[in-house]
């Protein structure tokens, strides 16, 4: 739709001319931040699982000391705003030079995407038989071995899952990007669309596309992974 | 019976087997000296809740009683102030507009997504076409970006947008939707409950289905209509799972921030404000981090006192 057409006084469900090149447009101007939002997800979603996975194995079939007390500063984190880690880390990264840097927003949204993801493969693994892991170490192999045969695989879709929803979380995260990327070459695909919304209005051609751009791949991966989730979620919601 | 009742032996259960096995032959890889390797796989988990979970929290709280400007930040004494943020933020009009709000804004999201919630539940227990597939697109608004919805939502509710088009055609006339606290706010409520529903829906109709067929085909032999098998089997069954969805969404909704902040940013005249963008606002607009992290600590008194109330619920019902 074209701009006079989008708030014009008669309001049509359909477009009446279909303007492609608002699409273009978007695409172009989103083009070089895509990278920017791919790497940090990406990153972020691979050290979530690095963390997440071993730490899960470990607090459901080996039960060290101190997992209780892990397991609750995790559920606890899950219910503090996002306002207590914004500003500290805000300072901290200042302080540590980390502020406009990639790692640096991944360790933040690290404090969204940790908790959940252990929160979740913990109810996911605490379903599956230690028998098989005690006939593989039985066999000779070790701990670390057992784990990288056995449990991995075992837990594989789990871990797809929660690696999904480590990649959507700072996909969609405005709160720390806004907060930690000031610098406007790394900022990531939703900073660039939180400020199409400028002092002079709304650039409307620009945002409803773009939003529908950026909102692609997480509709892809959910209907992909609707059954992991409704079983995953359910399980570790209600645990 | 119900998701909670179950869980809670699946969780004795795993414990039995546990203990069960450190006397059987297996549990000699898992001896005190053997249990090395327990350590090393949750030492990561371990390093990241005390530097990015617990520090922070702690440095926030710390923050909260000292004064942490622009100014004292680049110059590094953060002088300590004592309660004298808390003081200021408690004298704010707009923090009692943000809080009101936020109690509004939480009741009115939960009430309709839970209702929703359980009706689509209830719907998607009788057997239909196509159900599995509307099960996953029902998903899609709470998976979605919120930067999405969030700016969907603010094109939708435009002065010459589709929600006034549709209003004026009613013959209710333009609304000042987001150019006026009062309907700002009804307009960010309307959208939080499209983006909440899915997650009650979710949880309600795993509960739904976990309750036996035969309950239900006893009580139709007995004669009981439909509504009665809702309000006599699935209402007092699904008790447990409701609490715990009710104030898992509430402290959620409580949380939420992006929506707020991408359709109105609070304004106009501050007057949309939640306490999340309110702290959000004095953080890193006003670049105050010591009051912004003072607001943080009340949200998180909030949150503790919700919880609390779960407790003592869940210790009476």
């Amino acid at each position: 739709m074209l701009p006079r057409e989008l708030f014009s006084p008669t309001f049509h469900l359909w477009p009446r001319e279909f303007a492609f090149q608002n699409w273009t447009t978007a695409l172009a101007r989103l083009a070089p931040h895509l990278k920017n939002s791919l790497i940090i997800s990406t990153m972020t979603a691979a050290v979530t699982v690095a963390i997440a996975a071993p730490a899960a194995y470990s607090m459901v079939w080996l039960k060290p000391r101190g997992k209780g007390v892990l397991f609750s500063c995790m559920l606890t984190s899950q219910m503090l705003p996002a306002i207590v880690f914004v500003i500290p880390l805000f300072i901290l990264f200042s302080r540590l030079n980390v502020v406009n840097t990639l790692p640096g927003l991944v360790l933040a949204d690290l404090t969204f995407t940790v908790p959940f993801a252990l929160i979740m493969l913990r109810a996911y693994l605490a379903d599956f038989p230690y028998e098989l892991v005690e006939a593989s170490l039985v066999d000779g192999a070790n701990q670390f071995q057992a784990f990288l045969v056995v449990v991995l695989p075992i837990m594989l879709p789990g871990i797809v899952t929660i690696a999904i929803f480590s990649f959507l979380i700072p996909w969609g995260d405005l709160i720390f990007a806004l907060s930690l990327m000031t610098d406007t070459a790394l900022q990531p695909l939703t900073v660039v669309l939180y400020k199409a919304v400028g002092q002079y209005g709304i650039d409307w051609t620009f945002l409803l596309p773009g939003s529908i751009l950026t909102a692609i791949p997480a509709v892809l991966f959910a209907i992909g992974a609707s059954r992991f989730i409704l079983a995953g979620l359910t399980r570790g919601a209600l645990r | 019976m119900s998701g909670d009742v179950k869980t809670k032996e699946e969780v004795s259960g795993d414990e039995r087997v546990g203990t069960k096995k450190t006397s059987a032959p297996g549990g000699l890889f898992r001896g005190q000296k053997q249990n090395l390797p327990a350590y090393v796989f949750i030492l990561p988990a371990f390093l990241f809740c005390a530097l990015l979970l617990g520090y922070p929290v702690l440095y926030s709280l710390a923050l909260s009683f000292r004064d942490a400007t622009v100014e004292t930040f680049v110059s590094g004494d953060m002088p300590f102030i004592g309660l004298s943020q808390y003081q200021q933020v408690i004298a704010d009009p707009v923090f009692w507009k943000a809080m009101s709000n936020t109690v509004l804004f939480t009741f009115l999201s939960i009430l309709f997504q839970f209702t929703i919630g359980f009706l689509l539940a209830l719907y998607f227990q009788l057997n239909f076409q196509l159900r599995n597939l509307c099960l996953s697109l029902l998903l899609i608004p709470w998976v979605m970006p919120l930067l999405t919805s969030a700016n969907t939502f603010k094109g939708l509710f435009n002065e010459l947008g589709p929600v006034n088009q549709f209003c004026h055609a009613l013959g209710l006339g333009i609304k000042p939707w987001l150019a006026d606290p009062n309907y700002g706010l009804a307009a960010v409520i309307i959208a939080n409950i499209w983006i909440g529903f899915p997650f009650n829906f979710v949880l309600l109709y795993s509960g739904i289905r976990a309750i036996p067929q035969e309950i239900y085909e006893a009580a139709k032999l007995d004669g009981a209509s439909y509504w009665g098998r809702v309000f006599h089997i699935t209402v007092p069954i699904l008790k447990p799972v409701s609490i715990a969805v009710l104030m898992l969404g509430t402290i959620y909704t409580v949380k939420v921030f992006d929506l707020v902040w991408i359709m109105t940013g609070g304004g106009p005249g501050n007057g949309t404000h939640l306490l999340s963008t309110y702290a959000y606002q004095t953080g890193f607009s006003l670049l105050n981090f010591g009051q912004a992290a003072a607001i943080g600590t009340v949200i998180v008194l909030l949150i503790l006192a919700i919880n609390s109330i779960q407790f003592f619920l869940q210790r009476i019902l």
